[in-house]
């Protein structure tokens, strides 16, 4: 750690002495701390800690064409719910980095992607406590804008550590619109490969496993006049899964049309086998270099994220055999402009999404099997007057509890009411009211939320979600922020039910807990 | 840990104010894009990260949307809004923002690996910034209330005078 600091240090001071014209430093500061409460009711007792504070410092410095930075990360110890490798202080990222028009080159930690991130994704999610900077060495080179290529090496970061896993990859993409100079096309074919060496033992290797896999992906990027269609195929080589050589593959299509006040998007995504770890033998969140994300609607109302979808990517256990998932939505978004029959003074938007996945029948087939996830819901936002604004959503969502393995799901109906007032340009409240109908799990729900904001610094809320239907249990949830400039400090009270958090479409489990929670996010 | 603290002492004492940095993003097209190129204009303009699961993101770019004709008769400026969806929602956030009639009136720029998000050290969103003609931050605020745009505004004319 030391040698680490003495490097970064004597680079930064050296480039910064050396430097003709002056740079800048920017940075952020982030604190996220609980304070655990006794809740018999809520089934918790905490650790005789009672306190959990996850922090993290970022400092970079611009100069030119020539930037460096670094992130530090503190857990004393980590928030209920994070993965429990992160703990104590790291230096979790450092860099050097050099950009101009066409040339750019990167050592030390840095996140990239290839295409939609299937084959591979290096990114960071504090919400999840993910951060798997690639740590190593990247260029990149653009000629004009006809051809971009990269290459990079480098170790993920797991947990506080950088694993042992090497990843090498290199990312093309020929720009044909522009090559040809075609006008109002875009036309693009791109393609990536990624060779991954993890150590395995005699027992995966007398299975067929390999320490070395290369897997690759190929991509089609056409748009003219804001039709578009986006196409990718992905093969993530042969791995083990259960100590059986398999060949990880999926293909996505994107296509539909944008403009003039209408959006739509049709999304089609067939998996196989499409788990692709950084290491075989954690079990963490984090352990990941394929993003496979649930393609759905994200909800954020409070009782209709009770059942976030989870892409099934391939399982094979005692209980269990699925391949993986096949399926996809529909969305679709209307603006009715201000002046028209429907849309009124100040117009109206509506959107509607449906989704729908199942399992794979057979191994190696695109066939469909048994239900995994349906939904659809519609939502229609309408400001009636300068002062009021009200959104009502709708939304049907049908979920299987066995992830597949049986036909049975389970079904709710959600409705859902935003009702936004402005007392006066800088005082305003925010109501929501909703409600969750099914006769399976925990039968109904209903919930409630009121906000008062008095712009520009502060605003108070209050919650509570109300399990009338089975377990009579109410989920309240109140506190106050306070915001200049960039920075915000919150500071809240509440129990919180056991479920999933969410993020772009990644989810992690949390347990039920009570208590305080502190938070102040800055940036300089 | 001395010498680290010694290069950040060097380091503050050669500060000047904070840019657009040199990033590489997505337009509405799927097309690549320079970030160093929205400062091709030379005019002031509010460069807004949001995403289609924040409600106070899309709450501040509608109240925009919904002041822009008003305040572009007392000022000249330009609004960027850039999208911090992954590829999970990319392609919904491309839709969601045609479907609400901001590509008319905004440059709609999409940060799928968040990078230019990283690298203007936004930690969530919603964000905003002021950005003067020649590329530097006068003015920055994060969250969003009804009523906070009023600010943003008076920065942007303070910016423009």
């Amino acid at each position: 750690m030391k040698r680490a600091f003495l490097v970064i240090g004597l680079a930064v001071s050296a480039l910064s002495l050396s430097a003709q014209e002056k740079g800048y430093l920017t940075g952020s500061f982030e604190t996220n701390d609980h304070v655990y409460v006794a809740d018999e009711k809520n089934r918790f007792e905490p650790d005789d800690d009672r306190f959990g504070t996850n922090n993290y410092l970022k400092l970079d410095y611009y100069n030119g064409n020539f930037s460096a930075g670094l992130q530090l990360e503190g857990y004393y110890p980590g928030l209920i719910g994070y993965p429990v490798e992160l703990n104590k202080f790291a230096l979790s990222n450092m860099y050097v980095n050099w950009k101009d028009e066409d040339f750019q080159i990167t050592a030390g930690t840095f996140y990239d992607q290839f295409g939609s991130g299937l084959l591979f994704r290096s990114w960071e999610d504090r919400l999840l406590g993910l951060n798997n900077t690639l740590m190593g060495a990247r260029f990149a080179y653009n000629w004009e804008d006809k051809i971009a290529f990269k290459a990079l090496w480098g170790m993920p970061r797991l947990g506080m550590e950088f694993s042992d896993t090497q990843l090498r990859g290199a990312d093309l993409s020929v720009s044909l619109s522009n090559i040809i100079g075609l006008d109002n096309i875009v036309l693009s074919l791109e393609g990536s490969v990624l060779n991954k060496f993890e150590k395995i033992g005699i027992d995966a290797q007398e299975a067929g496993g390999s320490p070395n896999s290369i897997g690759y992906s190929g991509r089609l990027n056409f748009d003219w006049n804001g039709l578009f269609v986006k196409g990718e195929y992905v093969d993530l080589g042969k791995k083990l899964v259960a100590m059986t050589p398999k060949r990880g593959n999926a293909q996505l299509v994107e296509l539909g049309y944008n403009g003039r006040g209408i959006g739509v998007t049709v999304t089609g995504r067939r998996l196989e086998w499409m788990t692709q770890n950084i290491s075989s033998k954690s079990l963490s969140t984090a352990n990941l270099i394929s993003y496979v994300p649930a393609m759905s609607t994200q909800y954020t109302y409070m009782l209709t994220t009770l059942h976030p979808y989870n892409p099934q990517l391939g399982d094979e256990s005692t209980y269990m055999f699925n391949s993986g998932e096949i399926g996809g939505q529909v969305d679709a978004f209307y603006n009715f402009r201000r002046g028209t029959k429907i849309g009124g003074k100040r117009g109206m938007k509506v959107h509607a999404n449906f989704s729908t996945y199942y399992t794979l029948a057979q191994e190696g087939s695109a066939k469909p099997g048994n239900l995994l996830f349906r939904d659809f819901s519609f939502d229609v936002e309408k400001q009636w007057t300068k002062e009021f604004k009200m959104v009502l959503l709708y939304s049907m969502q049908e979920y299987n509890p066995t992830y597949g393995n049986f036909k049975t799901t389970w079904l709710s109906n959600i409705v859902v009411a935003d009702l936004l007032y402005k007392w006066t340009p800088t005082f305003s409240t925010r109501l929501e009211l909703q409600y969750l109908a099914t006769k399976e799990d925990k039968k109904d729900w209903m919930a409630a939320l009121l906000e008062v904001n008095f712009a520009p610094h502060w605003s108070i809320w209050g919650s509570d979600m109300y399990n009338h239907g089975s377990t009579k249990m109410h989920y309240y949830n109140f506190g106050v922020s306070y915001t200049k400039g960039r920075t915000r400090l919150a500071a809240g009270y509440g129990r919180y039910k056991d479920g999933f958090i969410c993020s772009g479409g990644v989810c992690r489990t949390i347990p039920q807990y009570t208590g305080a929670n502190f938070s102040i996010t800055t940036s300089f | 840990m001395r010498t680290f603290l010694l290069s950040l002492a060097l380091l503050i004492s050669a500060v000047a104010a904070a840019q657009v940095p040199s990033v590489t993003v997505e337009n509405a097209k799927g097309e690549t894009i320079n970030t160093k190129s929205l400062l091709a204009e030379g005019t002031p303009m509010i460069v807004s990260f949001w995403s289609t699961s924040c409600k106070p993101c899309i709450r501040e770019l509608d109240a925009i949307y919904d002041a822009l004709p008003d305040w572009l008769e007392e000022v000249e400026f330009r609004v960027v809004a850039v999208s911090t969806d992954d590829s999970r929602l990319l392609a919904k956030a491309k839709s969601f923002a045609e479907g609400r009639g901001w590509g008319e009136d905004y440059t709609l720029l999409f940060d799928k690996n968040q990078d230019f998000m990283r690298a203007m050290n936004v930690s969530v969103v919603p964000h905003v910034f002021v950005i003067d003609g020649k590329g530097k931050i006068v003015y920055s605020h994060t969250s969003y209330v009804p009523g906070n745009e009023l600010e943003l505004f008076e920065a942007v004319k303070k910016c423009a005078k």
